[in-house]
């Protein structure tokens, strides 16, 4: 220990950091207008110390895992001297080491005694960021401009007055204002209920005392991290994973992350291929994220997580302009799913060639929809994502299956996504289908996590219905050798039904759907964990009875043969021949 | 109270609690051991101790009582272990995977843990009934009911043995008739089946929820049918006035038959008598706003009680599965007696949520438990007497408590083992504090402004401490701590909950008119059942809340609103009370903004009498109480002062005793610390308060 701190105290510090934490997600979550918020659990809340180094992050969204530390940094450098008691600063801009610019984050400088002593931080996805496209996903922009409002770090409060006048410019460009302006609200409810207990804190125990056990809870997860990268052998692994054309038409492009690790240290390369004009490039802010995700799907630590546990891993994104670290104006919306995902199966895949058995699966990548239009019932206009459409199969890690409808990995569980009756009441629509997909799950000893199906009709009005993602052609990556046969079924897809005829559409598109009409969002299962022959029989068939896995699946991916889709006796003799000689089931 | 006795009879894991209040004032104590197999063997056991101790037979003693109240632990046992009965879901096509999607997400605090298992299923996919229907949010029929959809899920339940079945369909709230229709089929294919509506059981908005809920309750109905029949039917065989009453996790009592329709209502019902207790313990000192603390072996609970009214739990996830309906909110924490010290992989000093439980148990147990717990830590701190625990009934063994804190605690993080038990106590102390946080803070109630109960074996030995640390000035402990749920069985009233879903914006005099009439006709149904219950009319009343939220927002905020007519008028009294509420949770309110409603509900109560309170008798020689003078630590550096141990049996109204010191009852040790001193109240409660 740098300084000797009591280590009971110690404890009792971290309690009261995580009570805070946990209490700003409490006040966020509960007076939230928009969906994506409340439901959905798509933002994140952290506390900072004056350096900024990030002293505490929930169990929030794996999105928000990385960016906000070099955002905070950033925000902090932006204003320099001029950070003053009852400040509040808004800020989006991924040029500033924002996420995406729909996840708008408020940062709280918190004083004491006039000095800067922590930020509280709140950082959400709004229903919509302004821009040609209702919830801002927009599938043609070109730039970043063409995409919403860039916000870069701008005071909203200025040594405690509220600056009107900047919020109405922000609300003025966003649709929706009554729910922005709550979503905002809340937001700062969140901030301040932060500094409340903070205060609190530091008269309890005084500012040296309180930093000394900062100081010392960033130190022991430093040396916590370390010693997980000690007990890897050194080396150099390499984990390569695609990025596939969303039609787009750039066609496939190829992540490398190579792991170095030396002793307690951990170097992590990535080589992305140039900017792209489509929005799925990711500013620098946002890799971190990804990077951060295939660290955390390796080390698996419980919470707390603060800032220490990345000190002995170092990070090279690549040169600017490409696609993990792009540069003005590239444009970005999709970032957090797409190439998100995909850069952080590269990282996970890199550290499965360094400890195999440490190591889950990939889960499903995003793709989902957003929903706009009127709504008639009460003269309105509405616009939302859908979390409820990117709920995709976990992946199986060594010891279980993936867990069902968990997804998708840039969120590990994370998320919720709301009440069918909630979502009908709160939008004009009807959710014809939400439930599990039959062989969707990636086939493996441990099977994959079942993916979703969420289909949906507009109540009496043409709803717009945009859709973004991937995951369409390339199923989720399995671990340990697991692989299925059945591809089709493990992949998304989007279909659309009209008047009798079922569309099925595998790019982004922006459609209108007619009442009458219905649209399909369907997500990707879960990757599967070790060889799918070895999978137990009873197992293979429990699933058949319960509709997780067809026959054909039975017999494609386990090499199970059932004789009889009622009673599902199974037929002893062909099943150990197919699955002894694999090749044969070809 | 018009007969001899009233009795109260509370399973608990280990224990089953019997108390009997007579009618002079006199409240006893008892306790068996559980006997899970079979409940009426426990009862009959306790029955037997009370005869013995009051000479008479147990016939005497059930015949002698208005009422015989059982709190019980049947339910939660099977949700426990997944041992209800296999059970059918009939329910809205495409619809059928919500209670496994459990709306995406995976409990915080496991996000990128490899072992954490998904919930066990309590119905599999193979018998969740998908049936063509649809009810819009509109409450329009979109496809009407396909009953032989029904018919073939009723043939393949009759084929797979089903014994439960839950009936839920999206929007049934707006529109019952589906619901109903497929309910007449099933009990005409499936006559013996137990069945559960969702719509009847849950009446709100929220599908998975309603699901959840009607599914959780079929699944555990059977059981608790058949063992409210063997209850009903022991006691009824003594001579018993009146049917056994059942207490329920909201809070109140039901009859046997209210016990197994409703069965998802008895599954916490042990922790939520506490309010109850905690109210009538307060009483006598004018204070409603109550928080209980409740610390046995394993487990710490929590509740508050704000002016007489408790917080409830809608919409939970209880033991991983979603539960509407109302729930007295009990705050449970891995905070007991039996709690392990322990160093985390990070190195720093924990405290729970393992136990060591009743066997090893604590190390000073000496019956080979190596692990340091919070009794060992208490004995070390001079808290807990070595030799005088249950009345003398157990001695400790105070070397083994030192050998495993030195061990497991002390050495480690180089400290002496008197501060790495002080450490123990005020970690595990901090955990408690963070527990009634969630329970205070979260819903807006600063605790400064409450009265803290302990209650249990071993909540008063921490409770000054506790009460240090959040501000609170104000600390009573009953002597019948360690029996407090069980006494709050039997002062509790029959109550149950009435619910109505209502989605509309809180403006025009067509929605006043229509919250109007859903109040009166929930109502109207609350009464008759009450009065079929034995109640006259002026031992009824009533109780309504709404749930509301600003138009947009997703989460409801319920207040609890006057039993007068919505109209332009008073509606603003709605409104206003939905601001101050949102203000005091979350720091603003938006009083410019439309409100809605989105469910009402209205708590009936059929009153029954309560016992009489207890008085004690004068002392006037405290002096005399003192035992013995032995080290006492209240400090972080682990040094000790000599402190009095006094014989709480010994004391009498009006006697004062100063910190610190330490009082012993039979079932709970009291530590006062420095600075804090108690008096003993003809009530039977001491009043710990912290000195001028």
């Amino acid at each position: 220990m740098s300084r000797k701190v009591d280590p009971i105290t110690l404890s009792v510090v971290r309690g009261v950091l995580e009570t805070t934490q946990r209490e700003m997600t409490v006040a966020l979550e509960k007076t939230a207008r928009s969906s994506v918020f409340n439901l959905a659990h798509d933002y994140s809340n952290a506390i900072f110390n004056h350096t900024p180094e990030m002293i505490m992050q929930g169990q929030d969204i794996p999105i928000h895992l990385g960016s906000l530390i070099p955002a905070m940094k950033c925000v902090a450098g932006y204003f320099g001297d001029d950070i003053h008691p009852g400040d509040v600063i808004l800020h989006n801009d991924p040029a500033y080491m924002g996420s995406h610019m729909i996840d708008t984050c408020m940062y709280k400088p918190v004083y004491y005694n006039d000095e800067l002593v922590f930020w509280t931080v709140c950082k959400g996805h709004l229903t919509d960021i302004g821009g040609p496209v209702p919830a801002g996903y927009n599938p043609d922009a070109k730039e970043l401009y063409a995409e919403g409002l860039r916000i870069p770090p701008v005071k909203i409060f200025d040594k405690g007055v509220k600056r009107y006048d900047v919020m109405n410019l922000i609300l003025t460009n966003l649709r929706a204002r009554r729910d922005q302006e709550g979503d905002f609200n809340a937001q700062l409810g969140a901030v301040q209920v932060g500094e409340r207990n903070l205060i609190a804190l530091l008269d309890k125990y005084g500012i040296d005392v309180v930093r000394a056990c900062i100081d010392e809870l960033m130190a022991m997860a430093d040396r916590q991290m370390r010693s997980l990268m000690r007990s890897v052998p050194d080396g150099v692994y390499v984990g390569k994973a695609i990025v596939e054309d969303a039609g787009h038409g750039l066609g496939d492009m190829e992540i490398t992350g190579t792991v170095t690790i030396k002793d307690d240290t951990c170097h992590i390369d990535i080589v992305s291929p140039p900017q792209v004009p489509y929005f799925i490039n990711s500013y620098e802010g946002n890799s971190y994220s990804g990077v951060y995700l295939g660290v955390m799907m390796f080390a698996q630590l419980p919470p707390p997580y603060n800032e220490g546990l990345y000190r002995c891993v170092s990070v090279d994104m690549g040169p600017k302009g490409t696609l993990c670290n792009a540069k003005e104006p590239a444009p970005h919306m999709n970032c957090t799913t797409t190439p998100m995902e995909t850069l952080a199966d590269a990282v996970r895949l890199a550290f499965e060639q360094a400890a195999p058995e440490h190591v889950s699966a990939s889960w499903g990548h995003a793709n989902g929809c957003n929903i706009a239009g009127w709504d008639t019932r009460h003269d309105e206009e509405y616009v939302t994502m859908v979390l409820a459409s990117i709920i995709s199969g976990a992946g199986a890690t060594p010891l279980q299956d993936g867990w069902h409808a968990c997804g998708p990995e840039c969120c590990f569980g994370a998320l919720t996504s709301g009440d069918v009756e909630l979502l009908e009441y709160s939008y004009p629509i009807i959710i014809h289908r939400y439930g599990l997909m039959t062989d969707s799950g990636g086939a493996g000893k441990f099977r994959g996590g079942s993916g979703t199906c969420w289909e949906v009709e507009p109540l009496d009005k043409p709803m717009t219905f945009i859709t973004f993602g991937e995951g369409r052609r390339i199923p989720a990556m399995g671990a340990a050798g697991a692989t299925s046969k059945l591809v089709e079924s493990k992949v998304g897809r989007i279909e659309i039904s009209r008047g009798g005829e079922v569309e099925i559409v595998k790019k982004n598109i922006i459609e209108t759907i007619e009442p009458g009409e219905r649209a399909a969002n369907m997500n990707p299962g879960g990757g599967g964990y070790g060889e799918a022959f070895e999978r137990p029989v009873d197992k293979v068939v429990w699933d058949v009875k319960n509709g997780l896995v067809s026959l054909e699946g039975a017999r494609g991916d386990y090499g199970v043969v059932i004789l009889d889709p009622e009673s599902l006796e199974v037929d002893t003799a062909a099943t150990s021949a197919l699955r002894t000689q694999p090749a044969a089931a070809e | 109270m018009r007969t001899k006795y009233r009795l109260g009879v509370d399973a608990g894991g280990t224990f089953t609690d019997f108390v009997l209040a007579d009618n002079t004032g006199n409240v006893r104590l008892y306790k068996a051991l559980s006997t899970p197999d079979d409940p009426t063997k426990a009862i009959k056991n306790g029955l037997d101790l009370i005869a013995e101790d009051l000479l008479a037979s147990p016939r005497d003693i059930v015949s002698g009582c208005d009422l015989c109240i059982n709190g019980t632990t049947v339910g939660l046992n099977a949700l426990i272990q997944h041992k209800g009965v296999k059970t059918g879901l009939i329910c809205t096509s495409g619809h059928e995977d919500s209670i496994e999607i459990r709306l995406g997400h995976k409990e915080d605090g496991y996000r990128y843990d490899a072992e954490y298992p998904p919930a066990v299923m309590l119905v599999p996919r193979y018998l969740r009934a998908a049936i063509r229907e649809r009810i819009l949010s509109t409450g329009k029929t979109q496809t009407p009911l396909h009953e032989e959809d029904v018919r073939a899920a009723c043939d393949l339940f009759i084929k797979e043995g089903v014994q439960a079945v839950a009936i839920s369909f999206v929007w049934s709230v707006l529109n019952p008739d589906h619901e109903r229709r497929a309910a007449e089929i099933v009990r005409e294919m499936m006559p013996d089946v137990f069945l559960t509506v969702g719509g009847e059981l849950y009446p709100q908005v929220r599908e998975y929820t309603r699901t959840s809920t009607a599914i959780t309750n079929a699944y555990l109905g059977p059981i608790l049918k058949k063992y409210v029949k063997s209850i009903d039917h022991y006691f009824a065989e003594l001579g018993a006035k009146y049917p056994v009453r059942y207490f329920q996790s909201n809070g109140g009592l039901a009859i046997g038959q209210a016990m197994s329709d409703r069965s998802v209502y008895a599954i916490n019902s042990g922790p939520a008598s506490a309010p109850q207790a905690g109210l009538y313990v307060a009483n006598p000192f004018d204070k409603k706003d109550v928080i209980t603390v409740d610390m046995g072996g394993t487990s710490f609970d929590i509740t508050l009680t704000k002016d007489g009214v408790t917080n409830l739990n809608k919409n939970i996830d209880f033991l991983r599965y979603r539960i509407g309906v109302p729930m007295i909110q009990v705050e449970t924490l891995g905070a007991g007696g039996g709690s392990i010290g322990w160093i985390d992989e990070m190195g720093l000093l924990q405290v729970g949520p393992q136990s060591a439980g009743a066997d090893p148990g604590p190390a000073c147990y000496g019956q080979g438990g190596a692990e340091p717990t919070v009794t060992d830590a208490n004995v070390i701190l001079g808290y807990v007497n070595p030799t005088a625990l249950l009345g003398g009934r157990m001695s400790l063994d105070k070397q083994k408590a030192y050998d495993a804190v030195k061990a497991r605690i002390a050495d480690p993080l180089d400290l002496s083992v008197e501060r790495a038990a002080y450490g123990m106590f005020t970690i595990v102390n901090n955990n408690m504090v963070n527990g009634i946080r969630r329970v205070s803070v979260e819903r807006g109630y600063d605790p400064r402004d409450f009265v803290l109960v302990a209650a249990g074996g071993a909540g008063a030995a921490h409770i000054t401490a506790l009460a240090t640390e959040m501000g609170v000035d104000t600390v009573l402990v009953p002597k019948l701590a360690s029996g407090l749920c069980a006494f709050g069985q039997i002062i509790s009233d029959v109550k149950y909950n009435y619910m109505a879903s209502a989605p509309l914006r809180l403006e025009g005099v067509a929605a006043y008119d229509r919250l109007n009439s859903l109040y009166k006709e929930i109502e109207g149904q609350g009464v008759q059942h009450l009065e079929a219950d034995g109640f006259e009319r002026d031992r009824i009343d009533i109780t309504r809340s709404v749930d509301m939220r600003y138009v947009g927002q997703v989460h409801e905020c319920t207040v609890e609103i006057g039993n007068f007519e919505i109209s332009e008028d008073t509606v603003d009294k709605v409104k206003n009370a939905f601001h101050g509420r949102h203000e005091q949770l979350y720091t603003y309110s938006e009083p410019h903004n439309a409100v809605e409603v989105v469910n009402i509900e209205s708590t009936l109560y059929g009153r029954v009498d309560k016992p009489q309170p207890p008085r004690l008798g004068g002392g006037g020689n405290a002096e005399a109480a003192i035992m013995l003078r032995r080290p006492m630590i209240f400090s972080a550096d682990g040094s000790a002062i000599e402190g009095p141990v006094y014989n709480g049996g010994m004391l009498g109204a009006g006697d004062e005793i100063p910190g610190p010191a330490v009082i012993e009852e039979e079932t709970t040790t009291i530590v006062i610390e420095p600075g804090w001193h108690a008096k003993l109240h003809e009530s039977g409660s001491y009043v710990l308060r912290r000195d001028a």
